[in-house]
């Protein structure tokens, strides 16, 4: 607001000296002020229709079928009208929360490989092989998964005499390889910004390199490691097409080894044919994801400011 | 040498005089806007039949609203369209009589199995009892010993309305009849074929003519093969047939008719063959 103020004190002054006083130079600062401010401003505008749209398309189905049990229902089954969302949503938790866990995991073990471990060479090229592995379209990690992964998991479902199919197992490795380059990048920047005293004043006191990364270094990026986590949160809760070539999508509640769908799946593979009360209850779950995404920004949000302020004492 | 030249301009004059008269007999007088919708399922062949009937007739406009074939029925009775589409039948409870159905295309569904299954044939009552989860060993039905996998399409296709009424799945208030929640759903009939393809134990159900038989291996349905032969003779049961909808005794505009009659001609429905489907004529 205090900026906005400001320009519009700086245009009314403007507007008092005439055009041709104006040197080009001055000219084209305002130029690209302008320029500037409507780019802000446009931002701002597509932030703020696209949550009205949301809350304004996914109201109905709530209002018509009750906030409870919308969320709490377990069967979705919109040839007889019943919507509930509760396998979509556990399903969507689940995954999500394995996945992070996983490569949450994995990922730190990685950062830890490249910012103490590894060789120069070793790691430049590592770093740029993880890179890579961002730059992949998720259906490409789809495919692999259909061909790779699920396969792999028909024969626990075998051994556990399950019909063999599509699981809820498989997501998870697909997003938990998905949401890797994500996690191993922001954690290996926060492992670097530890300053390097803290690593001497740990070898100082004898300890050795393992005990000083474990005991010294993961602990004081924790709030780095942690917004990776949450970023990884971001992607996993948000991958669409490679979870449905590979999780089954049937409704049920979340099993491992069995279908499952999850919340976004639930959007896009009913979206075609849906028609009335049905899309209502689609745009209903676009509402509620809308709303886990939030949530998860907000968390980071605060997650980054109280690591700068820890960084700043 | 002369002579052949002479002989091949007369050709070519005689073939451009035909077209100027061909072209003089088309109908070049109709105008206006046809409003039309309905099932989703015929887009494809809608959508080239449309186009090529704009190009005869430059002044007529077909409007195709997509909103499934309840809707166009519904707002064919209501006088919304002129011509309705629908990939059912109409139903005879009374809801839906008034109207006239004519049938321009035959679109089979193959009921698929991974190719290492040794499966034959299935009854209508083992479909039944695979679908709705009370079969769940391919050795019921004459298999190896194996748990099935059942593969269906999401709620609002067509493919999986057609194949539920068929089979008796999906009845309305009728829980017994409901499509088992294990079942893996996929989005689109490429899907369907690819899941089946890749896992030993599944079943599926595809729109006959996109079914590549390199991949996936149909399987009878209560005896019957299926093929052209049989979808045309009416001996291979699961099918769905696209209607065009009319009002029975109203008089359609001449645009309208014209196109009901484009659809039915000999280039209309080689349009429908070329859209992989089975002509009626």
């Amino acid at each position: 607001m205090k900026n906005c103020e400001r320009f519009a004190k700086t245009t009314s002054l403007s507007k008092a000296t005439s055009l041709e006083d104006i040197s080009p130079k001055v000219k084209l600062e305002r130029i690209m002020h302008i320029i500037f401010l409507c780019s802000g401003f446009i931002c701002v505008v597509a932030v703020v229709l696209i949550s009205l749209y949301m809350v304004i398309s996914g109201l109905p189905v709530i209002r018509e079928v009750g906030l409870k049990n919308f969320l709490f229902g377990t069967v979705w089954d919109p040839l007889n009208s019943t919507y509930g969302i509760l396998p979509f949503v556990l399903s969507s938790l689940l995954a999500t929360g394995c996945a992070v866990l996983v490569g949450g995991l994995f990922g730190l073990a990685v950062s830890v490989y490249l910012v103490f471990l590894a060789g120069q060479r070793v790691a430049s090229m590592l770093r740029s092989l993880v890179q890579l592995l961002a730059g992949i379209p998720s259906v490409v990690y789809g495919l692999l998964g259909a061909m790779l992964i699920v396969p792999l998991v028909f024969r626990i479902q075998t051994f556990f005499g399950l019909p063999t199919s599509g699981s809820l197992l498989a997501a998870i490795f697909v997003l938990v390889i998905m949401i890797l380059p994500t996690i191993i990048s922001v954690s290996e920047n926060a492992l670097r910004a530890v300053p390097k005293q803290y690593m001497d004043g740990s070898y100082a006191l004898g300890a050795s390199k393992i005990q000083t990364i474990l005991k010294v270094m993961i602990p004081s990026a924790k709030s780095g490691i942690a917004s990776g986590l949450v970023l990884g949160v971001g992607r996993a809760i948000g991958e669409t097409m490679a979870v449905m070539m590979v999780a089954g999508n049937a409704s049920l509640l979340p099993e491992l080894l069995k279908p499952a769908r999850l919340l976004t799946v639930g959007i896009s593979i009913e979206w075609a044919y849906s028609s009335g009360l049905h899309r209502q209850a689609l745009q209903g779950i676009g509402l509620v994801l809308f709303v886990f995404i939030m949530l998860i920004n907000v968390v980071l949000h605060r997650m980054l400011r109280r690591g700068g302020e820890s960084g700043e004492k | 040498m002369k002579k052949g030249i002479l002989i091949v301009l007369g050709l070519v004059l005689l073939v451009l005089l035909a077209f100027t008269f061909a072209s003089k007999n088309k109908p070049t007088a109709l105008t206006g806007v046809v409003k039309t919708g309905g099932s989703t399922s015929v887009e494809k062949v809608m959508n080239s039949l449309i186009y090529q009937f704009q190009l005869y007739n430059r002044d007529v406009r077909i409007d195709y609203e997509m909103n499934g074939s309840g809707d166009g029925i519904k707002s064919t009775l209501s006088g919304l369209y002129e011509i309705g589409h629908s990939s059912r039948d109409l139903k005879t409870d009374g809801s839906e009589s008034g109207l006239k159905a004519i049938p321009y295309a035959i679109d089979g569904i193959a009921i698929v199995v991974n190719k290492d299954n040794p499966v034959e044939n299935l009854t209508k009552e083992e479909l039944f009892g695979i679908y709705t989860g009370k079969i769940t060993n391919w050795s019921d039905v004459g298999g190896k010993d194996a748990l099935i996998t059942v593969v269906s399409r999401e709620q609002g296709s067509g493919t999986r309305s057609a194949f539920s009424e068929t089979v008796g799945l999906d009845l309305k208030e009728r829980p017994e009849t409901a499509q088992v929640t294990s079942a893996t759903i996929t989005d689109s009939t490429g899907a369907v074929q690819t899941t089946v393809m890749q896992n030993p134990n599944a079943i599926g159900y595809m729109s006959f003519s996109d079914v590549d038989r390199d991949k996936v291996k149909t399987v009878s349905y209560n005896g019957v093969e299926i093929s052209e032969e049989t979808l045309r003779s009416d001996t291979y049961k699961l099918k769905r047939t696209f209607l065009m909808v009319v009002k029975e005794g109203a008089e359609l505009s001449g645009s309208a008719q014209a196109f009901l009659d484009f659809v039915l001609s000999d280039e209309g429905q080689k349009i429908v063959a070329a859209n992989n489907l089975i002509p009626v004529k």
